[in-house]
């Protein structure tokens, strides 16, 4: 792989091993469903399939990404498949790997994935042309989990409204976490760390929960808090769940503790117990409830097949709690959210 | 209200078949042993088993549970004409109108104490992600534990192995709720039975193909599909014996399932399950026979009875819906020259991101081997989207279209 150049992998799901990615010398940069490509996703995908995965294929369509040496994608649900799919038609010549995604994290499914991952080790080579070693691998799980620190310390300060610059400033970190490379980032995260906080303000926004699939946009955020809401706590695809710290385990074989890792963080509802369905219900009120919110906002994508048949039994468990849930679908797009102020007002005013 | 559809399916069938006792009667056996099936599912005399679709059915016959996927729930109600009130009941619930409405229908009737109890669940990440979300669903609404058998995507030994050992612990799994031991010779039973079953399902498939071909837009209706519900029992060969039967004798005579067969179809992924009109268009004002179905095929080797959860495992996996679109679209390539159809009918059922998600990709594949689609915007369970006008219209178009165009696979 030549020096001198910035060598990235691309990939669209928060399950990605992005240590494994950077082992392998390549920046893992995350397709973001952003940017204004024009619509022609439909030309491969149908109209009811998920807006994060047209949105990613209208960006591939329209050349509006950096050089990568290969895709990842994660077999995490049918749109991400067909994403997939159609990813390899538009970039015939591009490699791209499908890595399968258990749905829960037993022992037998660890030890699966962890062949996967093992699998993906081995194109990911072959992308590069060089080797690396489970050392490296382990390096680059320690420095991705400094990262998830530093970006979990700030988004506490974000919570508690010492931030400067807010909710919105903290996507643009997320942003930049998931795209560039790690050094500037630790660089940027280090230095955020180390800035003084500022007082915490009068908090004139009411606290909620947020959570939901991809919300990559920091005007968004800063739209929420315009409206009179202030995001105590997040669970979302494009914030801390793509930040997940991987755990030491008790394997010596780095691929297990990777996929152990990965599949014990924070999931979205693609991932369950069996043993305890509907669970998420149960995690979303405890989490609303640990950082005081007086309201949830559930911001999903249409056509999202895991977290749409969640929400019945969500809101239920909300409802049981006395906690008010406001439901919002999205597009990817700004001006989604623009059409939803009067909404997000009328939610953020019942609260007061 | 389920109980009683199936008892006075299950007579009314029998009487018809007993009019003309030395007549094959293919469907109407099919459509006995549905009823008969549902009566052990909501009698409750059973132990019952609710299940993801590609669930081995086969080897929960040899557990002595009577298992069956939740859609076919989904579709019943929607060929009885009553699946209106289901849907609606699960939209009150908060299930949003965009997903699908086989899974809708069947949460619905959860809710509405229309579904029984099960004494297990066993959910599959196969077909589709929507499929497992209703199973926890209803696990959640049932209050059982679920049990996933987690289908990797590709056909490798690791993957296969993974599978197989998951069918193990299935089987541990029921055995544990319902009682007793794994009785490895009723398995074995099974098993032949259900490689059985596949040999003469073959042969169907194979008559099927005849130009013009016995089958026609009913036929073979769901028969792949459901099928697999009666792999490992006598039912499933006696099924599969009529129709081989029936065909046969069709053939020989001379006789093909729609009078001077023209137009030959292929019917992408599911049927429409209510009544409706289209399949008469095609038949009546075109002359065109569906003359497969995308599921109706054998795409897995003969199961080895000393060593049947490895090849289960790999029938599973190479199911063409799971994986990538590619397993799919060679699967209906082939169908498509074997078959020598000149077109394909691809009903988008709203709601199905791995079905209709691919529309686009389905129609460039078919178009590298000459074959045209015409794709339908239906929900193939909610009747209260047919826009009955808008397809009859865009169906007529596409059968003038090749009826001017005749291809060299055409009749």
């Amino acid at each position: 792989m030549p020096q001198g150049k910035i060598h990235r992998v691309g990939h669209a799901c928060s399950y990605t091993p992005t240590a494994l990615i950077h082992a392998a010398g390549f920046t893992p940069y995350r397709v973001l469903p952003v940017g204004d490509s024009p619509d022609r996703a439909g030309q491969l995908l149908h109209d009811n399939l998920c807006p994060h995965a047209k949105r990613i294929l209208d960006r591939a369509m329209d050349e509006d990404l950096p050089d990568l040496d290969g895709m990842v994608f994660m077999n995490c649900c049918d749109a991400m498949r067909r994403l997939s799919d159609a990813w390899r038609t538009v970039r015939p010549k591009q490699g791209v790997v499908l890595v399968d995604l258990p749905v829960s994290p037993t022992d037998t499914s660890v030890s699966f994935f962890a062949g996967e991952l093992t699998r993906l080790a081995q194109t990911l080579q072959e992308w590069s042309g060089q080797s690396f070693t489970s050392a490296d691998i382990s390096s680059s799980i320690d420095a991705m989990n400094e990262m998830a620190e530093l970006l979990k310390e700030i988004s506490k300060r974000a919570r508690k409204g010492t931030l400067v610059g807010g909710s919105s400033r903290l996507q643009g970190l997320f942003n930049r976490g998931a795209t560039e490379p790690l050094g500037q980032t630790m660089e940027l995260l280090r230095s955020a760390v180390g800035a003084a906080e500022r007082r915490p303000t009068a908090q004139n926004g009411v606290p909620v929960y947020l959570f939901g699939n991809v919300l990559p946009e920091p005007e968004a955020f800063a739209h929420f808090e315009s409206c009179g809401v202030h995001i105590a706590g997040d669970s979302v695809c494009t914030g801390l769940r793509a930040f997940n710290r991987i755990g030491g385990g008790n394997s010596e074989d780095v691929f297990w503790r990777l996929a152990r890792g990965l599949l014990d963080g924070p999931r979205c509802p693609r991932t369950f117990h069996p043993s305890q369905p509907g669970k998420i219900a149960e995690e979303v009120l405890a989490e609303a409830q640990a950082c005081q919110a007086k309201g949830v906002i559930g911001y999903t994508m249409k056509f999202c097949d895991p977290y749409m048949s969640r929400l019945p039994g969500i809101r239920d468990a909300l409802r049981e709690a006395g906690l008010p849930l406001l439901l919002l679908d999205g597009d990817c797009t700004l001006r989604s959210i623009g059409q939803q102020r009067t909404r997000i007002e009328a939610f953020a005013e019942m609260l007061r | 209200m389920m109980l009683q559809y199936f008892q006075r399916l299950a007579s009314v069938t029998e009487a018809r078949i007993s009019k003309y006792p030395h007549q094959p009667n293919a469907r109407k056996k099919f459509a006995l042993e549905i009823a008969k099936l549902g009566i052990r599912l909501y009698s409750g005399e059973h132990r019952v088993a609710w299940c993801g679709v590609v669930a081995p059915f086969d080897v929960l016959s040899a557990m002595n549970v009577t298992s069956c996927f939740v859609e076919f729930v989904g579709a019943m109600l929607a060929s009885t004409g009553t699946v209106g009130m289901f849907l609606e009941e699960s939209e009150h619930a908060g299930f949003a109108a965009d997903t699908c409405g086989y899974h809708r229908a069947v949460l619905g009737a959860a809710m509405k104490g229309m579904m029984p109890v099960p004494d297990i669940m066993i959910a599959t990440t196969c077909p589709c992600s929507g499929g497992l979300a209703a199973m926890e669903n209803l696990a959640r609404t049932f209050k059982k534990e679920l049990f996933v058998l987690d289908v990797p995507s590709s056909d490798t030994s690791e993957s296969v192995r993974y599978l197989a050992d998951q069918y193990k612990n299935m089987m541990r799994f029921v055995s544990d709720r319902i009682g007793g031991s794994i009785d490895e010779d009723r398995l074995r039973e099974s098993i032949v039975k259900s490689n059985r079953a596949r040999e003469l399902m073959i042969e169907v498939y194979r008559l099927a193909q005849h130009v013009p071909s016995p089958a026609n837009g009913q036929s073979l209706a769901n028969f792949g599909i459901v099928m697999a519900l009666f792999l490992g029992t006598d039912a499933g060969i006696e099924i599969a014996q009529a129709y081989k039967d029936e065909y046969e004798e069709m053939i020989r005579n001379g006789k093909s399932g729609v009078p001077d067969e023209k137009i030959r179809l292929l019917w992408l992924q599911n049927r429409i399950q209510f009544k409706h009109p289209l399949i008469r268009l095609l038949e009546e004002e075109y002359q065109a026979a569906i003359v497969i179905d995308e599921l109706n095929d054998i795409t897995w080797d003969a199961i080895d009875p000393d060593d049947p959860f490895t090849s289960i495992a790999r029938r599973t996996i190479t199911t063409p819906l799971n994986g990538k679109i590619s397993q799919r679209l060679d699967h209906i390539q082939r169908l498509s020259k074997l078959y020598k159809v000149d077109g394909a009918v691809n009903p988008c059922h709203w709601g199905c991101r791995q079905g209709t998600g691919a529309r686009g990709l389905i129609q460039a594949g078919l178009k590298e081997v000459g074959v045209p689609v015409v794709n339908l915007e239906v929900d193939c369970v909610d009747t209260r989207n047919f826009a009955e006008g808008q397809l009859r219209t865009r169906l007529e178009a596409f059968m003038e279209m090749l009826r001017s165009n005749p291809t060299a696979h055409g009749a």
